[in-house]
């Protein structure tokens, strides 16, 4: 299927500064995308040349197979959910809602019906006459969601529009958006610098690095087998182990960490020996015990930080020769974990290999 | 809480105060208790009080005439510096425009320029573009006058428009056109209302101005300027009461008005 | 139809009126006649330019910059309105003839002493009542505070001059009450003097230097005079180390703004002053109605004027501000 939206080699400086690299990105119809990055990885400038407010320097824009790269963001197809809301103060939540909707020239009774509707999607209804100052910032979340998916565009834009918000608004929101881009079926480009929040609404998420893609996918494969150190470092937490091949037995790579012996999966690499490798570990594959595990990988180690934070302890503990594993125990079995002393294992599928870029393999 | 202002400054401040609120409303007060006086001549104490002086001047066609006179040219001064001042302002901020602090120095020019020197500056002006003095030339003078204060009240209240409601409205369907009357005007609209009573009091009490650029039609400072020259008399104190009392009028509305909008 | 039971919103059972949107709007755009003007100026770079900065720019050139311009050029002109058959040169007469007697530079000379006079005496008696709106009165109770200070402002130059009258004129309200009092005996002349013109002018121009005042000293954080206090300044040390020179900015605009007032004020003068105080403005007036052909005159002495005015107020923005420049 022709996807939605597709950026052809787009490049964008300002002056010496190159905010976006030769981006090639293709959109899929009805997803739930979402860019994400470090500040100043080229996310939101991406963003602002799709709604028109940036031109590309060189490059082309296709929006549903249509090239917009010239066209100023009132003629195009595409509305910006901003980060500040940017309501017009002096008209009531239910005129914002229509503005884009006069301009479309439609008529009053079919205006009316669509703001009632989208005033009813997130139950607003009884506000419709309120002016925004006197609405919650949740609220005006709402209001300039609603007010940007009126005019019916193909995409809808949403610029960090979450992160004014505090910790449990946030986490509403995320579950409101979600579902909204699922009941109107509306292709969402999203763009945050907050990984979790990428992970729990996204159907793909494209990990922007110094204006370039470093990886996309969805969630779980992000999360699962990341592409490189930057993508594994940035999504959720990880123990990144810098080996050594020491040879290979079928599927399972031996490598040497810290002068410990551990066993991993290859993936789709052919490692040789002497190749140095990234082995990524996430703190909950590892598994801790009094007592030795039988998992290919066991090591024992001493425990030197516990930190609380209520669903689950972080634990950092010292294995081998001063290398630091994290890992995270359950509140029902941190009673086990009385002494320092401990035992860590972990399966050798659990791990994930990442050739090691700046070696000489 | 303020215990440190608790001591003699304190209260020789407050007196300086109300001091000074006497000295300014005094010789106003006077002027108004003269207008009562029930004889030809000013001089204290009143002795009789009447209004006959009111009477006479309410039905002085020369005063009524210049009472709609200095209206009109008031209404059309506004008319024009709002209109002028919020279209420099507007450029003053746009994006992407050099020399912005030299446009705005060059707005505020009329304002710096000591009144004298800006009216001989327009009369000559006017000579040279062959513009005879009379009603369009005292116009001109009060709008030049008037730009520079619409200017900046509307530059300080576009500054702090959140920049991304023009770029909502054009996100949306709206041209440059269209931003500008569905959301910069409205937001524009408070500082314009006081920027608009601004122009009409400055017109109203423009006098060195209209010494020189107008005809032989006096607007109502020319009126009580020319009355005075010709001998004092309680009737120009009712005339001047009553300029006092609109003006004064407008301005408590005026100020009202703004105090309404920044509660909203 | 979408319905609710609250009564609130649009939904009520009432059949409510269903609200009106800006329909037309879209009809005036998509119109033929917006679409080829405004619609097709706005679509261009070139055309949003000219909308945006040609009248502006006209205006300003015209008007703002091109009256100075004339009044220099005339300045330099021997003649002027031009008579048929005489001939109009360019010349530097008219700036000479200033220089040339005492009749025509003392005046220049009087306007300057009385508006620096007039300029420091509002300073002082200012100062104090815009520090205590700025400072001793509660926030909540400043714009009250300042609003009776304006109301006399919006009465006029003219209306405010005419009542100085009222106070100072041999049967005006001092006169007669000194001599109920016994004090004197014969009135004094107090008008048509030095005086009464020193005096409506302070009056005149006072709230001038209010607003820059108040606006500086209001910005003083309170957290210095207190921290002042805590460590042992009594109020005059607190005024002198602390206020004094962090208003300096709100000094600087209040007195070059009070000063280019005066220096060309032209109704109180020739009202409240005498045949000893004739200042510049009404000099220059003279050059303009009545005898005609002494524009270039005229022009040259007001040219005199603005320039040695700008230079004084230039002069003392640098000395007492410093190189920071104050925006007006």
């Amino acid at each position: 299927m022709e996807p939605v939206v597709k950026f052809d080699n787009v490049t964008k400086s300002y002056g010496k500064h190159v905010a976006v690299e030769n981006l090639n990105l293709s959109i899929e119809r009805g997803k739930f995308v979402t860019l994400l990055g470090p500040s100043g990885c080229g996310k939101s400038t991406s963003l602002r040349m799709l709604g028109g407010f940036e031109t590309p320097n060189a490059g082309r824009i296709l929006l549903g197979g249509k090239d917009v790269t010239r066209l100023p963001p009132n003629k195009r197809n595409v509305n910006i959910v901003f980060q500040d809301y940017a309501l017009f103060p002096h008209m009531s939540i239910a005129k914002n809602i229509a503005f884009g909707l006069e301009l479309q020239g439609h008529d009053n009774q079919h205006i009316h019906r669509r703001v009632s509707e989208l005033l009813e999607l997130v139950q607003l209804q009884d506000f419709a006459k309120r002016l925004p100052s006197e609405l919650s910032g949740g609220q005006r979340q709402r209001v300039a969601l609603m007010r940007a998916l009126a005019p019916d565009p193909e995409v809808l834009l949403l610029d960090e529009p979450l992160s004014a918000l505090d910790a449990k608004l946030r986490q509403q929101m995320q579950i409101e958006l979600k579902s909204i881009q699922e009941k109107t079926g509306k292709t969402f480009m999203f763009v945050t610098h907050d990984q979790e929040e990428a992970l729990t609404m996204s159907d793909t998420i494209v990990v922007m690095n110094k204006g370039k893609i470093e990886q996309m996918g969805d969630p779980n494969t992000l999360y699962g087998k990341p592409g490189s150190v930057f993508v594994a470092n940035f999504i959720g937490e990880t123990n990144l182990l810098r080996s050594t091949v020491l040879g290979t037995e079928g599927d399972v790579a031996a490598l040497n960490w810290n002068g410990i012996t551990i066993k991993a999966e290859q993936g789709g690499l052919t490692p040789k020996a002497g190749d140095h490798l990234y082995v990524v570990l996430r703190p909950e594959a590892i598994h801790c015990s009094a007592a030795e595990p039988t998992s290919v990988n066991r090591i024992k180690g001493k425990i030197r930080q516990r930190v609380f934070k209520g669903n689950h302890t972080s634990l950092s503990i010292e294995v081998g020769d001063g290398a630091v594993l994290n890992t995270l125990v359950h509140p029902s079995d941190v009673a086990q974990i009385s002494g320092e002393d401990i035992w860590v294992g972990w399966k050798a599928e659990s791990t994930t290999v990442i050739p090691d870029r700046h070696a000489h393999n | 809480m303020r215990n440190m202002f608790a001591d003699a400054p304190r209260a020789s401040l407050t007196a300086a105060y109300w001091a000074f609120i006497l000295y300014l409303l005094l010789p106003l007060t006077l002027m108004m208790a003269m207008s009562f006086k029930g004889a030809n001549y000013i001089a204290f104490p009143i002795g009789e009080w009447t209004f006959d002086w009111y009477v006479q001047v309410m039905q002085d066609k020369q005063f009524l005439d210049a009472c709609l006179y200095s209206i009109m040219i008031a209404a059309a001064t506004t008319v024009a510096a709002t209109t002028l001042g919020t279209w420099i302002a507007m450029l003053i901020v746009a994006e992407g425009i050099r020399g912005q602090v030299v446009i705005f120095a060059i707005a505020c020019l009329p304002a710096v320029v000591p009144g004298m020197i800006s009216a001989i500056s327009l009369r000559i002006f006017i000579s040279t573009i062959d513009m005879p003095t009379g009603t369009m030339a005292i116009i001109l003078g009060h709008t030049v006058h008037a730009v520079p204060f619409v200017v900046v009240m509307a530059l300080t209240r576009l500054r702090t428009m959140p920049g991304n409601l023009v770029d909502a409205a054009r996100d949306l369907g709206a041209d440059s056109v269209v931003a500008f009357f569905r959301v910069t005007l409205p937001y524009l609209w408070p500082a314009l209302f006081g920027g608009m009573i601004f122009c009409v009091l400055l017109s109203i009490d423009d006098f060195v101005r209209t010494f020189f650029l107008g005809g032989y039609r006096p607007t109502l400072p020319m009126l009580i300027f020319a009355k005075v020259q010709g001998g004092m008399s309680p009737e120009i104190n009712a005339m001047a009461t009553l300029v006092l009392v609109v003006t004064a009028a407008v301005g408590l509305y005026a100020e009202y008005m703004t105090r309404r909008a920044r509660t909203r | 139809m979408v319905t609710s039971n609250t009564t609130a919103g649009y939904g009520a059972p009432r059949d409510a009126a269903v609200p009106r949107y800006s329909t037309r709007i879209a009809k005036i755009v998509n119109s033929s006649l917006y679409r080829h003007t405004l619609g097709a100026a706005v679509e261009s770079r070139w055309g949003r330019l000219i909308l945006l900065a040609g009248v502006p720019l006209v205006w300003l050139i015209a008007l703002h910059i091109g009256p100075i311009y004339q009044m220099l050029k005339i300045s330099l002109l021997s003649h002027y309105p031009v008579q048929p058959g005489v001939d109009s040169q360019f010349t530097l007469a008219n700036y000479r003839l200033f220089f040339s007697e005492s009749l025509y530079f003392s005046p220049l000379i009087k306007s300057f002493i009385f508006a620096t006079v007039a300029t420091a005496s509002t300073l002082i008696v200012v100062y104090p009542v815009a520090y205590y709106v700025a400072k001793v009165v509660r926030p909540e109770g400043r714009s009250k505070a300042l609003l009776l200070l304006l109301v006399p402002f919006w009465a006029g130059e003219l209306i405010r001059t005419f009542s100085v009258i009222m106070l100072l004129a041999n049967r005006g309200a001092v006169n007669v009450l000194l001599r109920e009092i016994g004090l004197i005996d014969r009135p004094i002349p107090m008008l048509y003097t030095s005086f009464s013109l020193g005096f409506g002018l302070v009056y005149l121009i006072c709230l001038y230097m209010l607003l820059p005042l108040y606006s500086a000293i209001e910005k003083i954080p309170t957290q210095y005079l207190d921290a002042a206090a805590d460590l042992g300044a009594g109020p005059f040390t607190r005024f002198r180390k602390i206020i004094l020179p962090l208003s300096k900015d709100g000094i600087v605009s209040g007195c070059c703004l009070v000063f280019l007032t005066c220096i060309g004020v032209f109704a109180t003068p020739m009202m409240l002053g005498g045949p000893n105080t004739v200042l510049f403005p009404e000099t220059i007036s003279g050059f303009f109605h009545g005898a005609s052909d002494k524009w270039p005159v005229g022009a040259a002495f007001a040219l005199i004027m603005l320039v040695t005015a700008l230079i004084a107020a230039g002069i003392f923005m640098r000395l007492v501000g410093g190189r920071k420049r104050s925006a007006i």
